[in-house]
């Protein structure tokens, strides 16, 4: 295509959009809106996700061992365990070292501890243990089970969260299920809507188009110009959906952080919010490029029966 | 040029209304350079005639060729490449009101890629050629019936098309300006460009002693050759006027009717070789 016919088939597409103004607005705010709505439910969707991670990766099962355990024995199942599936992670901690955290965590009291200090101390009461925690926390009872088969009567206790664990199971299910159903369906939505604001600029146009037809313009030189349009209207209301999303959740980031962080919740809160800045390039990619897509998909759906002459 | 093969073109009913025969059994050739009328009455099917040409409609049966193209088989997406070489008047000239004259001519440019040096050489050129050059910059709501007409004749010009089709160019307008567009395509015609007019006015068609095509509910009844000014001797019926040939001297179809004329037959209407499927003398 030559340079000249490109710049009219732009100015054309951006006289278009001048002269049906008021139309053109109301497309940008149907779809900036449905951006709008479509961001924050995948922004919230992405923290719970994050944040059942999180109390996942906390989310350890404790198995106590009998004193009987011989050092052989305990080496074999820390092997067993590190190769077990949706294991994250296991920790042995020793009948000293659970002392010695005991102690840490009596502060100034810890002396109260002291008789049982020190390696093999034969009066040490506290039990050796593996600590795991596991990748998913919907497997964790299998996981727990299996484990529970290594080691047999080798374990006298074991401690698992498995209710949390169903809970979070449950929240991150329902926040992705209500989070890409709103994202599908006003999808759509936009579609349909700006489509038919296309349709009216179409049917405004109707008579040019036919003429320019019957000159012989290629169906792909009269389709440009609203295609334009289409796309500019979907890069704008991107832009615009990113200034509020993006805007929003800086000062959700930013309150977070500047909070006094009294309460355990914000603490947590503050460990697992996916941080401003990892969120808003990926954010304004999405919001333009899926402008963009539904502005051109409208803008085909609608022309498209003008063209058949 | 255009020649039609056995066209039939049926509009399907819809629902109760059955289907109509809009054309049928249409046998005709128009040669290059050849100024043709084709007659008439409402509803005989002259705009669907003109709607195969332009491949708008597709013919039911037969075969459609125009300027090479065979439209029974034409793609999509070289219909835009025919249309090109067709310069169409509509009977309501379709200019776009937001556009000056200038604008107008520029516009059937611009939508086909070509190059705004080329647009700028081009309009004046055209817009001069139909006496319009002091109204360029005038809108078509500012312009007359007549003006608006040549307008659209400019715009059809153009590409420089080989064939010009006007669709009851002396419908919209005053009888005395009707002339006047018809000298303009008479002009036109001379240089070797084929001209097609439409129309329901018997006295305009048979004003010009041109060919004239007579379709009735649907079929070709009549086509009637160029009829001679004054009467002719046999020798200068065979001698076609340059008018009448355009810069075809050599049509293909026509060979034969020297040799006619010289076996002493008197000077009879001459027959055209699209005449195949008409009249005989
Ligand atoms: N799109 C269509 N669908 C169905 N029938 C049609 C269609 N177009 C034309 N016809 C019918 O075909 C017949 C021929 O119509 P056409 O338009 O070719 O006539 P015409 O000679 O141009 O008449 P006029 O001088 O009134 O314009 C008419 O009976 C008309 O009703
Ligand atoms: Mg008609």
């Amino acid at each position: 295509m030559k340079w000249s016919s490109f710049q009219y088939l732009v100015k054309q597409g951006w006289h278009s959009m001048v002269a049906n103004r008021l139309m053109t607005l109301a497309s940008m705010g149907v779809l900036t809106a449905c951006l709008f709505i479509t961001g924050v439910a995948a922004l919230l969707s992405l923290n719970v996700n994050s944040f059942v991670d999180y109390l996942g990766s906390k989310n350890e099962v404790v198995f106590f061992l009998e004193d009987t355990a011989t050092d052989e024995q305990v080496q074999a199942l820390a092997a067993q365990i590190d190769a077990t599936d949706n294991v994250a992670a296991s920790t042995y901690i020793s009948k000293a070292q659970a002392v010695e955290e005991m102690r840490q965590d009596l502060g100034e009291n810890s002396d109260l501890l002291d008789s049982f200090a020190g390696e093999d101390n034969p009066s040490n009461p506290l039990p050796a243990s593996f600590r795991v925690s596991v990748e998913d926390p919907a497997l964790m009872d299998q996981t727990v089970q299996t484990i529970r088969s290594y080691g047999g009567d080798l374990f006298y206790r074991v401690e698992a969260p498995s209710e949390l664990g169903d809970a979070m199971v449950t929240v991150r299910r329902v926040a992705n299920l209500v989070g890409w159903g709103l994202v599908a369906v006003l999808g759509v939505v936009s579609v349909v809507v700006i489509s038919n604001t296309i349709k009216l600029t179409v049917f405004a146009r109707r008579k040019e188009i036919n003429i320019m037809k019957f000159v012989g313009a290629t169906n792909a030189f009269i389709r440009l110009p609203f295609f334009v349009e289409g796309m500019t209207v979907g890069a704008l209301a991107g832009v615009l959906a990113t200034a509020l999303v993006g805007g929003g959740y800086y000062a959700m980031d930013r309150s977070f952080h500047a909070a006094d962080s009294y309460s355990v919740l914000l603490v947590e809160f503050q460990q697992c919010m996916i941080p401003f800045s990892a969120v808003i390039l990926p954010l304004a990619g999405g919001f333009i490029l899926f402008g963009m897509f539904i502005g051109g998909m409208g803008c085909a759906a609608s022309i498209r029966r003008h063209l058949k002459v | 040029m255009i020649r039609f093969e056995n066209v039939k073109k049926v509009y399907p009913g819809t629902g109760k209304s059955p289907d109509i025969v809009a054309l049928q059994n249409v046998n005709l050739h128009i040669g290059k350079g050849e100024f043709v009328f084709v007659l008439g009455h409402s509803g005989a099917g002259k705009s669907t005639f003109l709607k195969l040409i332009l491949r708008e409609e597709a013919a039911t049966e037969g075969r459609v060729i125009v300027n090479g193209w065979d439209l029974s088989t034409i793609k999509n997406r070289e219909i835009p490449y025919l249309r090109r070489g067709l310069g169409v008047v509509f009977q309501d000239f379709r200019l776009i009101p937001t556009m000056t004259a200038y604008e107008n001519v520029a516009f059937a440019m611009r939508v086909t890629n070509i190059p705004e040096k080329q647009i700028k050489r081009r309009v004046p050129y055209v817009l001069n050629l139909v006496g319009l050059r002091d109204k360029a910059y005038s809108l078509p709501q500012e312009l007359s019936g007549g003006e608006q007409q040549r307008i659209a004749l400019a715009r059809a010009l153009v590409h420089s098309p080989p064939i010009i089709i006007a669709d009851e160019p002396t419908g919209n307008i005053d009888p005395e300006l009707g002339v006047e567009i018809m000298e303009l395509l008479q002009a036109i015609n001379t240089v070797g460009t084929t001209v097609v007019v439409v129309t329901h006015e018997r006295d305009l068609a048979l004003r010009f002693h041109k060919r004239v095509i007579t379709i009735d509910h649907g079929e070709v009844v009549a086509d009637a050759p160029a009829a001679p000014r004054r009467r002719r001797t046999p020798a200068e019926a065979a001698a076609p006027t340059a008018a009448q040939r355009g810069s075809a001297p050599g049509q293909p179809a026509r060979p034969a009717r020297p040799a006619a004329a010289r076996t002493g037959r008197p000077a009879a209407p001459r027959h055209t070789g699209a005449a195949k499927g008409g009249e005989q003398p």
